[in-house]
Order: structure tokens, then sequence, then C-alpha cells
């Protein structure tokens, strides 16, 4: 190919990523305070972010982005939009490839993996997505299920079963053969949750998952993210607006603006007694 | 004209045998008279068939041996046949000379009798002409028997080579009966509705183009799995990641779309042989058709794969789906129903391409059609072949546009809802009803 073609924005250098031990030690010293999650010393981050740095062409939309997520975990990114957050969201699992920098999870680096390894990462890493993305050819329950007999190979029986219980979950166990034309939009999404949470992943990402829906079917689904926040004992990364979702629900607030994280905390903290100007700002135009 | 030169030479020759034999005297009394020929007149509309039941003419011709005199002669046909209300025409020839003889017929049902006024004479060859007889109704094939009264002694007649006929079917009962409609000669007595619909040859173009339509039908159908295998593998290369690949889909799909099927015919049909490949007619066919319509089949398939949005792409991969899965299991499966549409057209357009296969000699409609034309010089055939055509394209445009609007219909769902909508269908217990009759209409 031709040098035109192949042009990008000169390579980021970053530091190689930190051995797990030490890095482990590092973020449990630093997050002491900025979460309400209890993580034990010598347990490790479940979700590692060091030095994450990603461009479209010659913008820089994340810039040495660090954080550590522990299992179990519920963060809550904020920010105004093109900030960044769902681009950070979209690397975890790979949807997005950094530019540079690490993703460890469970201290496995996923960033210079092969294809069949990514696919095999994505099993482990669920994702809730702003427009649903439910395939429209296949009834709830079947969403549900495709993920778990094509990828997991469960028995058809065995992902029948999975899948009605996540969708009793979600309450949607009478719509279960309906397809998602059928459905309202609030509706699908909790179908989608169902079908990202049927695969037992060990993360869940939710990417702005009450934005596309009328006001008053966010409740629906925040109801049921709260259950799984407080039940499931899953470790979630939430990029919302939902204000009320994030100070009630999250572990820990990340708030992002311009590629990079300038604040992250208690939700109390972040919310009542922001140390940045920005984050202030910004909680200000939304409240 | 080509009938009446045969007859002379035949009568030259056998005057000439005559001659000789009379110098070399050996009579043979036994066989005063000898059957020639017996042949009947076609009377198949646009055909070359003799149609039982139906008025034609039969024509005899016999030699009179010499020394002989014949004054009467007697056709039997097989039974079923009919003389009656036909007329006769005596044609008696010496040499070139031809003979003044005058004579009486009498039909009476599958015989007739001709007595002849004065003697027909010795070595002169005799023809009767009949006129509006008929054969019998269920064809087969007829021999000209019969007797002639040579010398006051009834002699048998040879037996003539047999008549092939035809059945007289429904079908040319119809047209029988059509013939003698006031309204039908009123009708083709217009010179438009003459050429071009002319009732008679409609009816007759029905039956006779079936196997023209029914070839084509066959081709296309027969094409047509072959194309959509072949078109979902080209668009899967023009789709793919590597260059090599993509390359050889845009060579083949741009060719085949970017030259004449008329002409693909041709090198197909004249080139392989000329390579020593030869491949049944009807084989090749359907060969070409599946190419040809392979590389729109690509085309269209590979808008339909691109025009699923990335967002399913991205949750199948979210779940941890490699690529052939993503393709087989939700790709692919959502872009059949968007591309039935087209895939649809695609094949009326094949259906009708099939004509183009004409031009290298496979008896399709068109063919079958050309050929009826030429024979009956009337249009009417391929107004009959247009409405065969019809027959499967018109239904197919309206299953076209009947998918269409299902599709219309159900990706009308496929995101976030109005509002109006989407309230109904969260006001779950209440409007449960109403929803199970949206999925039966839905299944519907």
């Amino acid at each position: 190919m031709s040098a035109k073609l192949r042009h990008r924005a000169p390579a980021i250098e970053v530091p190689p990523a930190l051995p797990a031990e030490e890095a482990a030690r590092i973020a449990y010293a630093n997050d002491q305070g900025l979460t309400s999650h209890h993580f034990t010393p010598g347990e490790h981050p479940i979700v590692r972010i060091e030095h994450l740095n990603k461009s479209f062409d010659d913008t820089l939309v994340l810039k040495d982005v660090n954080l550590n997520v522990w299992p179990g975990e519920v963060v809550v990114v904020l920010g105004p939009s093109g900030s960044g957050k769902s681009t950070m969201l979209r690397c975890i699992n790979l949807l997005e490839t950094p530019s540079a920098g690490h993703i460890l999870i469970e201290d496995d680096e996923i960033t210079n993996k092969s294809s069949a390894e990514v696919n095999k990462l994505r099993r482990d890493v669920g994702m809730v997505f702003q427009q649903f993305n439910l395939f429209p050819h296949l009834t709830a329950k079947e969403n549900v299920m495709i993920g778990q007999t094509k990828v997991l190979k469960r028995s058809k029986e065995e992902a029948e079963a999975e899948a009605l219980k996540q969708l009793a979950a979600v309450g949607l166990a009478d719509r279960a053969d309906f397809k998602p034309a059928q459905l309202s939009g609030g509706q699908q999404q909790r179908v989608a949750i169902a079908r990202a949470v049927a695969m037992h992943p060990n993360v869940l990402l939710f990417d702005e998952p009450t934005s596309a829906l009328d006001p008053e079917l966010v409740r629906g689904v925040l109801d049921v993210m709260r259950d799984l926040a407080e039940n499931s004992g899953m470790t979630m990364i939430v990029v919302t607006h939902e204000m009320g979702f994030a100070r009630d629900v999250a572990d820990r607030v990340v708030f992002m603006e311009d590629g990079v994280v300038v604040e992250q905390g208690l939700p109390e903290k972040v919310f009542d007694n922001p140390e940045n100007a920005r984050t202030a700002e910004f909680l200000g135009s939304i409240n | 004209m080509q009938h009446r030169r045969g007859a002379l030479l035949v009568a030259l020759a056998l005057a000439l045998t005559g001659v000789f034999a009379t110098t070399l005297a050996v009579p043979q009394p036994a066989q005063a008279l000898t059957t020639e020929k017996a042949t009947a007149r076609p009377n198949e509309d646009g055909g070359d068939g003799v149609i039982g039941g139906l008025d034609t003419r039969l024509t005899w011709e016999g030699t009179v041996e010499p020394g002989e005199e014949v004054t009467s002669v007697t056709l039997t046909l097989p039974e079923g046949s009919t003389f009656d209300g036909s007329t006769t025409r005596i044609t008696a020839l010496e040499g070139l000379k031809r003979m003044d003889v005058t004579g009486e017929a009498a039909p009476a049902g599958e015989s007739i009798t001709v007595s002849f006024d004065q003697p027909v004479p010795e070595g002169s060859l005799l023809r009767l002409e009949i006129t509006n007889m008929q054969f019998p109704s269920e064809g087969g094939e007829c021999v000209v028997s019969g007797t002639y009264v040579s010398g006051g002694e009834t002699h048998d007649l040879t037996a003539s080579k047999p008549i092939e006929t035809i059945a007289n079917t429904p079908l040319q009962s119809i047209v029988n009966w059509l013939d003698e409609q006031p309204w039908v000669e009123a009708w083709n007595s217009n010179q438009f509705l003459g050429m071009f619909l002319k009732p008679q040859l409609l009816v007759t173009s029905f039956s006779s183009l079936a196997p023209g339509w029914i070839l084509c039908l066959g081709i296309v159908v027969a094409a047509y799995p072959f194309a959509i295998a072949l078109g979902l593998l080209f668009a899967m290369l023009k789709i793919s990641k590597w260059r090599i690949l993509r390359a050889v889909a845009v060579i083949y799909i741009n060719v085949l779309r970017g030259t004449p099927l008329f002409l693909q015919i041709y090198i197909m049909f004249f080139g392989l042989p000329m390579l020593n490949i030869n491949i049944d007619n009807n084989i090749l066919g359907i060969i070409v058709m599946a190419i040809n319509s392979s590389a729109y089949l690509a085309e269209i398939f590979r808008a339909g794969i691109q025009s699923i949005p990335q967002g399913q792409y991205e949750a199948a991969s979210s779940l941890g789906m490699n690529y052939v899965q993503t393709m087989f299991t939700i790709i692919l499966p959502q872009t059949v129903r968007r591309v039935i549409p087209t895939v649809t057209s695609d094949f009326i357009t094949a259906f009708k391409d099939t004509s183009l296969l004409s031009s290298v000699g496979v008896m399709e409609l068109m063919m079958f059609s050309k050929n009826l034309t030429t024979v009956s010089g009337n249009i009417t055939p391929y107004v009959a072949a247009g409405i065969f055509y019809l027959i499967v394209t018109l239904p197919l445009i309206k299953v076209v546009s009947i998918v269409e609007e299902n599709i219309a219909r159900s990706e009308r769902g496929g995101g976030p809802r109005p509002k109006r909508r989407a309230d109904v269908a969260d006001n779950a217990a209440a409007q449960i009803a109403a929803q199970s009759k949206e999925v039966a209409a839905d299944v519907c």
C-alpha cells in the first residue's frame, strides 16, 4: 500500500505495562478513598488501563488515560459528549483498537492479541450499546441464546433455560418470543442486557444505555442495571448521563473531559464537592 | 409445383417403362392398376400436420398398366374417415398429355367409388384429388386401400404407404369452432386484430408454445440456485479484506455486468465447441444464465450485506462471535430478507433474458413463437409468447411489492420506536392482547 493510505499520527511513546504485583500495589494505594467498593490488599484490579491513547486520524481523543477497576466494582464514567468516554469503553473490548497504551484484563494484556484471542476475550467482557443492537431477525429469547450456543457452545436446552432466566430477571419473561420490532426501546434494551449477562462476563460495559430511550422508558432500564449492580456482584463500567443513577449506584464516579480523566472519586464527593472547576461546571449545567 | 413436376417425372418414367415393358412383351394382368402414392394436404393451422376429423384433401395416384383399362376405382380408408360431402377431381395423364376423363364420384362413408365415363386407357397416370374429406378424428397411420374394376373384373388395389395423421384434440375442436364463428371472421377482418390477435392462432399458439415456456422456466429455475451460490461467493470476495480476492471479484462482476448477455451466449455456445467441449444446449443455457445472473446477484448481495448496520457486527463481536459465525448467523439471515425484492426482480430479468438463447438454437419460447410466426405468417404467436412471459412475471412483480411492503413495516421497529407506539408497547399488561394481534398480523 502507498504511504498515503498508511498515514497515521506519529506514534505515541508510552512506558511498558507495570508488572502485575507492582500495579496491584500501586492501584491499591491510589484507589483508597476513591471508591466505596471494598477491595483487599493483595487483590488485583480486574481491568487496568495504563497510558491509554487513542487517535482518529489526527485527532487525539484519549490522552494518557489511567484507570483501575476492581472486581465487583461499579464505575460510572461521566463527562460531556466528545470527552472520549465511549471510546475508552469501546477500547476495553477492542471494538476500537488503542493507538498506544495498555489495557489489561485480569493482568492479561489485550492490546496485542490475535483476532481469535480477541474473540475469546470478548466472551468475558459484555457490552450493552446505546442503540441496543439487538438482532432483528431473532426473537428476544433467541437473541439471548445465540451467543451462548455459538460462542460458549452451550446446549440448546441449557441456553434456553439461561435465556428465560435472564429475561425473567429483566422483567420480560412474557416477551421471550417477540421480535425486537415488537418491543419498545426500553424492552429492547433490557433484552440486550439479558443477552450480555447470559454470557456470564467478568466485566459488563454499558455505553450510554439509556440515551436513545424516551424519558419514561429510562427508568425500567436503570432499575435492571441497579438490580444487577446491587445483587449480582458484576463488575460494571457505565458510561451515562444519568446523574441520579451515578449517585445512587456507583462505587466510583470518573469524570472525563477532552480525553483526560479529570477527576474520580466517591459519588458524593464528586457530585457535592468537586475538586476540579470543570467538573463542577459540568455537574452544575446538568443539575 | 414441386408435386406436379415430380408427378410428371414419374409419369414420364412410367411411360418409358411401359414402352420398355411392351417391347419386351411381359404383361402383368394381375396388377392392372398400381398405386403410386397417396398424400393428404396439411390442414394444421400454422403447422404441416394432417389432422383427423377435419376437412382435407386426399390425393391418390395410380398407374394403369399396359393392356388394361380401368372403368372404376374404389378407395377405402380406415374406419372413422369420411368421404361424405367431398368433391373429386379426376386427372389422367398419358405421357405428358392430359386426357379428358370425366366420371362420377360416389362417396359412401369411409370409401368412395369413382366411375369413369370412358375407361382410363393403359399406361396413363390416374390422379384422384378428393377435397373436403376427413381422416379419423383419433388420428394415426391411414393406409389407402380399395378395389378397381378392369375389364368387368374387380381387383384389389395395392395399399398405399400410410399417411400420418394427427388426432383432433379438444384444442383443435376449439379452433374448428372458432373458424365457424361469424364474430371471429369479423374480428380477423380487421387487419390489426387479425394479424396480432387472431383467435384461432392464439389458441394453437398456447399449445405449441407451452414446451418452450416450460424450457424457459426450467432453464432459469435450474440456473438460479447456482447463480445465488456463485453470487454469494463473489459478494463475500468483494468485501474480503484481501486485495487479491477483491480484485478477482471486481473483474468477474464488472466483466459480466459490462458485456451484453447476448455476447456471453455467443462466446459460450460457439467458443466451447471450438475447444472440443460439447455440452448439451439446454445445459449450456443454464450455465450461461447462472454465470450472468451471479454477477448481478453478487452486487445485490454485497449491497445487502453492507446495508446491515455496523452495530450488528459490533453486537456479534461483543458476544465473542468470529467472522464466520457473525456472517452466517447474524448478517446473512438479515441480508436475505432485505434482498428478496431485488433478487426477485433479477429473477424476472433472467427469465426474460432466456429469450436470447433462441439465437443459438435453444428451443425456448421465443424459438417456438418465431417458428410458428414464420409458418403462419402472423404475429399472433409472438403475442401469445408475451402472454406466457407475463404469466410468470406479473405474479412475481406483485411478490416484489408485497415483500417490500412487509420489510418496510417490520424494519420500522429496527431502532427506537416512535413515541406513541412505544407507549402502547410499554403499557405491558393492558396491551398484550393488542400486541399478540400485531404478532399474528406479522406472521401472516
